[in-house]
């Protein structure tokens, strides 16, 4: 008899939730991370916006929380600024803009679309996907009730649905708004984090799908961000997970298409009855488990998937606390972004498809004390060389320099896409593990044979960002994949 | 060969042979065949079936695909993409393989030549090399197209090997069917292999390009006694259908080039259930063939012993009360060696059966008029002839 019942590969928050359902449910669960710390790329993320609410409920988790209303400022390179705060309504408040006031409505009015059709997929969420095609009633079942969601929506607003649902943000946003400055920003929400550009399509539906993960687009930091990590870690240990830090997986042990269990590096073998990966599917497939129990069209199809990442992290320590030109100093808990309009988010997005980038980059950042801390886009993921490292963070930082007036630099990382692959074990260096778009979602996440968190080989799970809902700190796909587990053991 | 680049810019390009074929070649009837020109007749069809069936002939199958696989995982590579295991295949053995996609489908058939553990040759009629790279991520197996840099004649009939003896051929009479060897013709050091595509006795004939015109004159060197002719393809398809071979996209459609999902057949649809091995651990496929095993077929691959004398080219298959069409035929042809009038077609299950009896819906061309035949057929083995020279040992000399 093996001592565990699960094993799960990758301490990462979905590894930790996942680990928390089942053991809740008396699993006996190991979890295996190969870095020092748990968390994976929780680190390189600055929000928990997205964190579910309904998970910390389940798991009885209380983070802090945080009693403010965070900013989002909008910087434009003449220093007139936009600042918008979410007021307790929910709905968008302008604290300074140089837009006119019709934009103004325009653009509250396009945030209330967007916020009614991002929780008609939010419904889509907790669910696994229905199979495609597998003639079970209980799949066809859920197919049809998510017809039946979208269809609630009443006649004129599902038509508006289905007609931007493909469609790019530019397009809708030219045909609504005139400023600039705030069709920069929705674009900039729209495609961080994929590998589209505001006139690429299916740009609106990646705005569609960040709104419904995250319960809004503008909204306010509920919890303190840092202790995320250490309460799951709390609450895997109180309900009895092991947990090994340092343990790299060198291979998924199969016999007969059935998981065993895993070796590590340093050949000590482990046994159990379910292996769960928390590493992304390429990872997963090509070096975890081999490809030698996959048929080929699987192997194309994984191999297929796009996990191209874009954005480098960028961490700057000043000697004292940034001072944002024009921005008052209460208004500096505020996540700046500066992406001035359209055609500057989409020449910038046009380098990168030749795995290039351009020098007039596009990012977001906030501070915390001393420390800015800036995603820069867009920023290529290049095989087998380096980027020019040196002349990337000077590059950023020329960006940067126009906004904050005490820029005295005492210390710069940078971390491309390549090296966050490297750190975070993660292919691509991709944030979601894979591109959020209409091809790999949903039933399509990560890809067509390998949804519903099952793999071809049994007793192998999957439950990364790679998994439906997809990227960004939810914990939703730990939690999913654990139902699904817990439901097939039945 | 210098000229490897095909494209529509420039004709087709020629094989090896064909400053020799096209002297042959009366009929000036080419076949467009994997972006080469090969003859499709060189006088008439039916002769050079003749010459197949009773001295010998030789094909140019040049343009056939080759890809060379190389590597130490070549072994686990092969057995992974093929239904059949090749554990213990031995240096010189040649296996007919078939390999599947993820849900059974047949993506295409060939032959696998092992030279050793290490290094591989298959050979195929459709493009593969797509297919293989994939197949064989995560092996350590290095896959080449080599089919530019290699000449081949199928050398087919009873006196193939009287000649390539008296050529000189060592030992040839000894080389056992699905095995293959080098040789020394015409001071040509050649591979040949006893494999062919005519259900007779027969050799494959692998060459450098630059051997290639040295090759073809030692085949035709004792013509004056022995009528040995050049083959087109025309009769090498009269000499498969006899035989019970299958042809990929023509028997069936190969499953990276169908359209529609149930156009693909599985090795069990098209009988050959003996090349799948599901005791081996894994290859492509394996899963959804168990499944199909378990379940059957719903139409099959079979022979049909067609009544009369008119080919039931692209017939539609009726039960006998004619309401219901139970399947269509993809080749007939009136057969000289049988006399008799034979087809291979899809069956549906209740009509799988040998002696079951279907009625083919025959529209014969006469002088700008088809006639209407409702002619009646068995059903048969797919293998009309069966030649005992074909694998016998010592073969014919």
């Amino acid at each position: 008899m093996s001592k565990y019942d699960a094993i799960i590969i990758g301490g990462g928050h979905n590894g930790l939730v996942c680990a928390s359902y089942l053991s809740k449910k008396g699993y006996k669960i190991l979890i295996l991370e190969k870095n020092e710390n748990l968390g994976g790329l929780v680190h390189c993320a600055s929000s928990l916006k997205g964190f579910s609410s309904k998970i910390l409920n389940d798991l009885k988790i209380n983070l802090p929380t945080l009693n403010y209303k965070s900013y989002v400022v909008a910087l434009h390179s003449d220093q007139q600024h936009t600042i918008l705060q979410e007021n307790d309504k929910n709905n968008i408040n302008f604290i300074q803009s140089s837009a006119n006031e019709e934009n103004q409505k325009k653009f509250s009015s396009l945030i209330n679309k967007y916020k009614l059709f991002a929780s008609t997929l939010s419904n889509f969420m907790y669910e696994v996907p229905p199979r495609l095609k597998s003639g079970n009633s209980e799949d066809t079942w859920k197919l049809i009730k998510m017809g039946w969601k979208i269809r609630k929506l009443g006649k004129t607003n599902m038509r508006e649905f289905l007609r931007i649902v493909g469609l790019n943000i530019a397009d809708e946003l030219e045909d609504n708004l005139s400023d600039d400055t705030l069709m920069g920003l929705l674009a900039h929400e729209s495609i961080l984090g994929s590998n589209l550009g505001p006139r690429s399509p299916g740009s609106i539906l990646s705005l569609l799908y960040r709104q419904a993960m995250q319960n809004g687009l503008f909204t306010s930091e509920q919890y303190d961000f840092h202790q995320l990590i250490p309460s799951l870690e709390k609450n895997c240990i109180n309900q009895g997970v092991d947990i090994k830090i340092n343990a790299s997986v060198k291979k998924i042990i199969t016999t007969n298409n059935q998981a065993t269990g895993v070796i590590l590096k340093n050949e000590e073998k482990i046994d159990a009855g379910i292996i769960i990966s928390n590493a992304d599917p390429k990872t997963t497939y090509f070096d975890l488990l081999g490809t030698e129990p996959l048929d080929t069209d699987f192997i194309r199809r994984a191999k297929n998937i796009r996990t191209k990442g874009n954005i480098a992290k960028l961490s700057i320590t000043l000697k004292d606390k940034p001072i944002i030109k024009n921005i008052e100093k209460e208004k500096m808990n505020a996540k700046f972004i500066y992406a001035p309009g359209i055609n500057y988010i989409e020449r910038s997005f046009n380098a990168i498809k030749y795995d290039k980038y351009n020098e007039n980059l596009c990012f977001e950042f906030h501070h915390c004390a001393n420390v800015i801390a800036a995603n820069i886009y867009y920023v290529p993921y290049v095989k087998n060389t380096t980027h020019a490292k040196e002349s990337l963070i000077q590059q950023s930082i020329n960006s940067l320099k126009p906004f904050i007036s005490n820029l005295e630099i005492e210390n710069a990382e940078l971390l491309t896409p390549n090296e966050i692959e490297e750190k975070y074990h993660v292919t691509g260096g991709h944030w979601h593990h894979g591109d959020l778009e209409i091809d790999q979602m949903l039933m399509m996440r990560p890809f067509y044979g390998s949804a519903q968190y099952a793999t071809p080989i049994k007793n192998l799970y999957l439950c990364s960002a790679g998994t439906h809902p997809g990227g960004g700190i939810t914990g939703i796909n730990g939690r999913n994949a654990a139902k699904k587990i817990m439901g097939d053991k039945k | 060969m210098n000229q490897t680049n095909i494209s529509y810019k420039q004709p087709l390009l020629e094989t090896p042979f064909h400053a020799k074929t096209q002297e042959r070649c009366y009929a000036h009837d080419w076949h467009r065949w994997a972006g080469y020109k090969v003859a499709k007749q060189y006088t008439s069809a039916e002769l050079e079936y003749t010459a197949i069936r009773n001295t010998a002939g030789v094909i140019d199958i040049t343009p056939m695909h080759k890809y060379s696989v190389q590597g130490k995982d070549a072994k686990k590579f092969i057995n992974k993409l093929i239904t059949r295991n090749v554990d213990n295949i031995q240096p010189k053995q040649v296996v007919y393989a078939l390999w599947c996609n993820e849900d059974g489908f047949v993506v295409d058939d060939g032959t696998i030549f092992c030279f050793d553990e290490n290094n591989f040759r298959i050979c195929s009629g459709e493009r593969n090399l797509n297919w293989f790279e994939d197949t064989a991520i995560g092996f350590d197996v290095i896959i080449e197209d080599i089919s530019h840099s290699i000449a081949a004649l199928a050398f087919q009939g009873p006196l193939s090997c009287k000649i390539l003896h008296m050529l000189n051929a060592k030992n040839i009479e000894n080389l056992k069917p699905f095995c293959f060897d080098q040789f020394t013709i015409n001071n040509q050091e050649i591979t040949i292999s006893r494999t062919g595509f005519s259900g007779d006795l027969g050799y494959e004939l692998w060459c450098e390009p630059s051997q290639a015109h040295n090759v073809w004159d030692a085949l035709f060197s004792f013509n004056k006694d022995y009528k040995i002719l050049a083959a087109g393809l025309d009769a090498l398809e009269m000499v498969r259908v006899e035989a019970g071979f299958i042809v990929v996209n023509a028997d069936l459609i190969a499953a990276e080039h169908a359209l529609r999902p149930n156009r693909m057949r599985t090795p069990y649809e098209l009988g050959l259930a003996w090349m799948v091995n599901l005791d081996k651990e894994f290859f492509s496929g394996k899963e959804a063939l168990i499944k199909q095993k378990n379940k059957g077929v719903e139409k099959k691959l079979i022979g049909l012993d067609v009544q009369g004398d008119k080919p039931a080219v692209g017939s539609v298959l009726y039960n006998e009360s004619k309401n219901k069409d139970i399947g269509i035929v993809t080749a007939a042809m009136w057969s000289p060696s049988l006399k008799s009038n034979i087809a291979m077609g899809y069956v549906d299950k209740e009509f799988m059966k040998l002696g079951s009896k279907v009625l083919a819906e025959i529209y014969h061309p006469e002088e700008l008029e088809y006639r209407k035949i409702w002619a009646q057929c068995k059903v048969v083995k797919k293998q009309f002839i069966t030649l005992e020279r074909r694998n016998a040992v010592p073969a014919l000399i």
